[in-house]
């Protein structure tokens, strides 16, 4: 992989970088590509030194409103290439399984992090204008009056080195570090589950190449297959379950998808790594900009996996910011106005999404009214097709409430009147 | 269910309703005990699963559940209907016994067990089982209240015993399983219901004595719990590991009180993988 020692911190009077990007996994990579072919400089700074570093604790499912974005940044074909498959939903509920008709259902792409973030990576570091420097960590914001200005790195060696950029984007994940440093204000949103998951290999979950999920209410478990046929398992109990999976992480995830309805062939089936899991998953909401600083990703909004929205959020918020910010970066317009508009669209596109997954990450059973919905969902094609625009995030809630809930109510009168 | 017949057996003055699968004369057999309100029909489903995997299987009505008309002076209470578990088995010549259990068929069982450790070859317990400091669901308070419980038997319609049996069953039960134990809940099982909750002041009561005779002996134990079950809490299905420490236990995420009937496949499947393992090998 490409990566570049040369680095002059400043020119002349004017900062060496459009953008210095802090975190090289999918939403930093992502952003970094899009302004390079714009033939803005960038430079991206990761932690881990390996360029095949990967995040674990991913359930890797990306879903289809992320789509368009990867394709946008031309992954999609490569990702195919390396075995990504392209699932649609089933959704077990109670009710029966939520199946949107497979000629209107809408697909997302599974690739295994592990081959995804080293090729994300790759397409960054080859991109025109990018400079990738690994094994680098951000250790302070710098400043410029009251605008922030880049970040001060230092190497495993303790070197450190000072990166001046116009804009410092921070994408560093649920944990960001360039959040904490700049301070921007965040909310915190608990959450009552777990998660715990692995890969294996073994028989193939029916319906494969597509996604099954459990809605057991108020449990959630997964069967995602994805490339080199092999699925990824998941289950995320409350946490009152917490002692067996801690006692044998493996042992508790075969027993759990073991006993769901209409289970997968996990039990005939054979862990390939070391079964893992996360106990603290509070949801985060940050403001994502701050005068000279977006945030991106996780950094800006880190919510509950049970919905599998972070990588395609990750994609998709990366081109939210290059977009935003594009016609200032280029000199056309005032950094903040090109900031503004980002923050307007991330709040527009996610905060209602993010505002009923918190409220289902307290480890809640379903309210009335989504009780209503899923069911109809259950019994009703219409139906089955909103919900599957909504869960896989094609459509917001204030677009899918008017249309859902009434066509619920009538489908479920109809229901109760026919028995 | 092929392979299951229905019979009639008189065991301790009883005639009861008899659903047996498997090999005849075998004397090792599983044995399933039925809970409130429940019968022999419940169990038909896993006798044949037992008898599939080999293992002769029987059921039986308990006196005044099902179709079973209890002989004058029998006692509605846990060691009566122990007594006549015992009753049951030795008519059958059965010398080694797979018990399963479902609700109150648990401490009946289980007192059973108790008092003939040297016949029991495991114990599976279906949300049930030795319920320490545990508290009586609102029901059976309602039932152990003098009038109160009566009147509440007395109004009980096919309607309202409908809604609450589904109450807070997260999936439902089958129509016709509800309907067939409407069936069998007449004047009699009311009756029978309100003397055993009676006679039954604390539920949790033997636990301690139970746990410690069990646990020296190292009964292989099978336990099957719905998470969602609303009179016994599914926290009660680890804790069977004091009795049973070696116990399989399985949390049903998607089941209720009833998992032989919400989910009858996983119930099959754990149970007869349970006694293919378990062949008659107790530590005894």
């Amino acid at each position: 992989m490409p990566s570049t020692d040369s680095h002059s911190p400043i020119i002349g009077d004017r900062p060496a970088y459009d953008a210095v990007i802090v975190g090289a996994s999918l939403a930093g990579c992502a952003t970094a590509i899009g302004l390079g072919r714009a033939g803005l400089r960038v430079a991206v700074v990761e932690k881990q030194p390996d360029p095949k570093a990967y995040k674990r604790m991913c359930s890797h499912f990306i879903q289809a409103s992320g789509v368009p974005a990867i394709e946008r940044l031309g992954l999609l074909e490569p990702m195919e290439a390396a075995g990504a498959v392209r699932p649609r939903m089933h959704m077990w509920t109670k009710w029966g399984w939520i199946q949107a008709p497979p000629e209107r259902a809408v697909r997302g792409v599974d690739l295994r992090r592990e081959i995804l973030d080293p090729m994300v990576r790759a397409a960054a570091a080859e991109t025109p204008g990018v400079e990738m420097m690994l094994g680098w960590s951000a250790e302070r914001l710098l400043r410029d009056g009251g605008n922030f200005a880049g970040v001060v790195t230092r190497n495993r060696e303790g070197e450190e080195r000072e990166l001046r950029g116009r804009l410092t984007i921070g994408a560093d994940g649920r944990d960001s570090r360039v959040a904490e440093l700049s301070e921007v204000p965040v909310k915190t949103f608990p959450h009552n589950r777990i998660a715990y998951g692995g890969y294996f290999e073994g028989p193939l979950p029916r319906h494969f190449p597509d996604g099954l999920i459990w809605f057991l209410d108020p449990h959630w478990a997964a069967a995602f297959p994805t490339d080199s046929e092999l699925t990824f398992y998941a289950a995320m109990p409350t946490k009152e379950r917490l002692p067996e999976f801690k006692a044998d992480p493996e042992a508790a995830l075969v027993k759990f998808l073991g006993n769901v309805p209409e289970p997968p062939p996990i039990r005939e089936s054979r862990a390939i790594e070391p079964v893992i899991g996360k106990i603290d998953m509070t949801n985060r909401m940050r403001k994502p900009v701050a005068p000279g600083l977006a945030l991106i990703g996780d950094a800006a909004l880190a919510t509950d996996p049970l919905f599998g929205v972070g990588c395609g959020w990750a994609f998709q918020s990366a081109e939210w910011l290059a977009q935003s910010i594009l016609p200032a970066l280029q000199g056309d317009e005032l950094l903040e106005q090109g900031l503004e508009r980002y923050r307007r669209r991330h709040r527009r596109e996610l905060r209602g999404h993010a505002f009923f997954i918190h409220d289902y990450a307290t480890g809640r059973r379903m309210s009335p009214a989504e009780r209503l919905i899923f069911s109809a969902a259950a019994r009703d094609a219409r139906s089955a097709e909103l919900m599957e625009a909504f869960g896989t995030r094609q459509i917001r809630p204030e677009q899918m409430m008017p249309r859902a809930l009434p066509r619920a109510l009538a489908v479920n009168a109809r229901h109760a009147l026919a028995r | 269910m092929s392979g299951v017949e229905r019979k009639s057996l008189l065991a301790g003055g009883t005639r009861t309703r008899l659903v047996h699968a498997g090999p005849t004369e075998a004397s090792e057999a599983v044995v399933f005990v039925h809970g409130n309100p429940g019968s022999a029909d419940d169990w038909v489903g896993l006798a044949g699963a037992a008898a599939k995997a080999g293992k002769r299987a029987v059921a039986f009505d308990l006196p005044d559940f099902g179709e079973t008309i209890a002989p004058a002076g029998f006692e509605h209470d846990v060691p009566g209907y122990a007594g006549f578990v015992n009753a049951a088995r030795t008519e059958l010549g059965i010398e080694r016994v797979h018990l399963v259990l479902h609700d109150f068929g648990g401490p009946i069982g289980l007192v059973w067990a108790a008092m003939h450790p040297d016949a029991v070859a495991s114990v599976t317990l279906i949300n049930t089982g030795l319920l320490p400091g545990y508290r009586w669901h609102i029901l059976a308070r309602i039932w152990r209240a003098p009038v109160l419980g009566e009147l509440f038997q007395a109004t009980a319609t096919r309607r309202s015993f409908r809604f609450l049996l589904n109450r807070k069953e997260p999936r439902g039960l089958p129509r016709e399983f509800v309907e067939a134990m409407y069936d069998h809940y007449d004047r009699r099982t009311r009756r029978a219901v309100l003397a055993l909750y009676r006679a039954t002041d604390d539920p949790g009561g033997m636990s301690e004595a139970l746990v410690q005779l069990f646990a020296e002996r190292q009964v292989p134990a099978l336990v099957i719990w719905g998470e969602h079950d609303a009179y016994l809490p599914w926290s009660f299905a680890e804790r069977q590991r004091d009795a049973f420490p070696a116990a399989e236990v399985h949390v049903l995420p998607a089941s209720g009180h009833w998992p032989f009937a919400d989910a009858p496949e996983t119930v099959e499947r754990l149970l007869t993988e349970f006694l293919a393992g378990s062949g008659g090998e107790a530590s005894f």
